[in-house]
């Protein structure tokens, strides 16, 4: 698959530790790619390398077909981004503040209007930034990084420090904006929720590398379905479940069994219902766990191993 | 080029970094200014200036320059805007260059304000104590080549000062090189391998011997651009983590 941004067997070490091994990821046109994995796992590194800020120790990565290391000013044209740290000088007004940047990319004045009104900034634009809540700042950023209008976007934990309305709304501004603008979203991020509801398309690095990469529903789908319970005997249930050749894991709030694909989940629920009564299991609640994105992203990850040291 | 520079001036509004421009050569003015007013007879002009100057050779001017570099790192330091503006599609050459230019311009500015102050304080002071008003002539062309020369000797100063300034994201070694420069070159003085201490050079061009005023403009000046070119060069190949 040919994508807006491609890296093939991206890798970097500081010294001995590999914070990034042979990460191969496809991010594809007007996707909303949400690059997932814990604090320390690898995101932000994989970020700089596309961003041209740290050189690779191994491996490529293409924006928009340009190659980052041979031709860094070339790929950055095609790229706006919103980094973790926003960069803001706090002496300026969120004007002056994009107008830096739009005069360092050469954009006519316009150019600041339009990417406010995209944030809805406009009004406060005139204040200092030092004056600026973190969810105004984020908006601030990301209306900086949608100056030109590029291609790609990539946002580093967009909907950090925002208050529960903020996530709400940048949510739904991030959802929309392949739509609205063209542009392709590369969304780091170790909020699962948050990247279920905006992302089409997900890449999981754990330790490192990246172990799960694909379209999101169908990912999804893929996914071995799963059945929760609670009993009065939870051995005796344990034993049941067996002969049905399901996987058990225990969940925060009882039994997990998750099913091979390709088995059917009514069939399988029905009869273990069944069964359990019969063997004199009580059982107080039973129902379909949702196929989630969490339930992919423990699956890979609790199945890593850590990265060796590098010679 | 000329955008990046006109970016980096546009950067110094509302900024400490401008706050301090003033500051600095203010502080010798009001140091002129009460001096004048104790005063209990006039003196020349040339002694007046010539104080000022000193006063800006000897002390201020490395303090200013330790603490204007540091500022106008801090500006990117702080926000952690490094990663922002070596993400854009601009040579990063011209980011660190454009920077050490609006530096010199800075100290180059706070070089004539200190010839503008520290003249109308005297003034100022004329006015209300009439008997300490300057004798002589006020020799403009003189003490703003002196100063000029100074910012030429102190290149440099600015240079290493920018580059430990810019490499390091704590203020803490640029004020240690500072401090210890500035201390070093004060104590040196009357040392002759003092005349060679970079923090020294802008007082060598008040020296009356030529050799100081050439090793000034020679080792200040030159090796200064060198050094300042070498920083730039290192500053934007380097990683910023």
């Amino acid at each position: 698959m040919v994508g807006m941004i491609e890296t093939e067997r991206l890798t970097r070490r500081f010294g001995a530790r590999t914070a990034v091994e042979a990460v191969s990821m496809t991010v594809p046109d007007q996707a909303v790619y949400g690059f997932l994995g814990r604090n320390g796992a690898g995101k932000t590194t994989t970020l700089k390398m596309l961003l041209g800020l740290i050189r690779p120790t191994a491996g490529t990565a293409r924006v928009g077909g340009v190659d980052v290391a041979r031709d860094r000013t070339g790929a950055a044209r095609k790229i706006g981004a919103l980094l973790e740290a926003h960069g803001f000088y706090g002496n300026l007004t969120g004007r002056e503040n994009l107008d830096l940047s739009r005069r360092l990319l050469g954009l006519p004045p316009s150019e600041i209007d339009r990417v406010l009104s995209v944030v809805e900034m406009r009004a406060d634009a005139g204040r200092r930034v030092a004056g600026y809540s973190l969810g105004m700042r984020q908006r601030l950023g990301l209306a900086r990084a949608m100056l030109g209008a590029p291609p790609v976007l990539v946002l580093d934990e967009p909907t950090n420090g925002l208050d529960p309305d903020g996530i709400a709304e940048m949510r739904g501004f991030l959802r929309d904006l392949p739509a609205r603008t063209g542009a392709t979203v590369l969304l780091s991020s170790h909020l699962l929720g948050e990247i279920e509801q905006i992302a089409t398309h997900v890449g999981v690095i754990h330790q490192g590398r990246l172990v799960l990469e694909g379209e999101l529903a169908a990912l999804k789908a893929a996914e071995a379905p799963e059945i929760t319970l609670r009993v009065d005997d939870p051995q005796r249930a344990a034993a049941v479940l067996r002969r049905w050749d399901l996987t058990l894991v225990e969940g925060a709030d009882g039994m997990i069994a998750r099913l091979r694909p390709g088995q059917d989940h009514d069939q399988v629920a029905a009869g273990l219902n069944r069964a359990l009564v019969e063997q004199g299991v009580g059982v107080f609640a039973f129902g379909a766990r949702e196929r989630s994105l969490e339930g992919l992203y423990r699956q890979v990850t609790e199945n890593t191993q850590p990265l060796p040291e590098a010679a | 080029m000329l955008t990046v520079l006109s970016v980096e001036v546009r950067k110094l509004n509302r900024s400490l970094a401008l706050l301090l421009a003033l500051a600095a050569p203010g502080l010798i003015a009001l140091f002129g200014f009460l001096m004048m007013l104790r005063a209990k007879e006039a003196v020349t002009w040339d002694m007046v200036m010539g104080s000022a100057v000193a006063i800006w050779a000897y002390f201020m001017m490395p303090m200013s320059v330790t603490a204007l570099t540091a500022l106008v790192a801090h500006m990117e330091h702080g926000p952690r805007s490094w990663d922002h503006l070596r993400a854009l599609p601009i040579p990063r050459w011209s980011l660190y260059a454009a920077k050490a230019i609006c530096v010199i311009g800075l100290v180059a500015l706070m070089s004539v304000a200190v010839l503008g102050l520290s003249g109308a304080a005297a003034f100022l002071a004329a006015q209300i104590k009439p008997v300490v008003a300057p004798t002589g002539v006020f020799e403009l062309a003189a003490y703003a080549r002196s100063l000029g020369l100074m910012v030429v000797a102190g290149t440099l100063m600015i240079a290493i000062q920018f580059w430990v300034a810019m490499r390091f994201a704590s203020f803490v070694p640029a004020l240690i090189v500072g401090i210890g420069g500035t201390f070093f070159a004060v104590v040196a003085t009357a040392a002759r391998q003092g005349v060679f201490m970079p923090w020294q050079m802008p007082v060598n061009i008040l020296a009356g011997e030529a050799w100081r005023m050439q090793t000034a403009l020679g080792l200040g000046g030159g090796l200064g651009l060198v050094v300042l070119i070498l920083a730039v060069a290192h500053l934007a190949r380097r990683e910023v983590l």
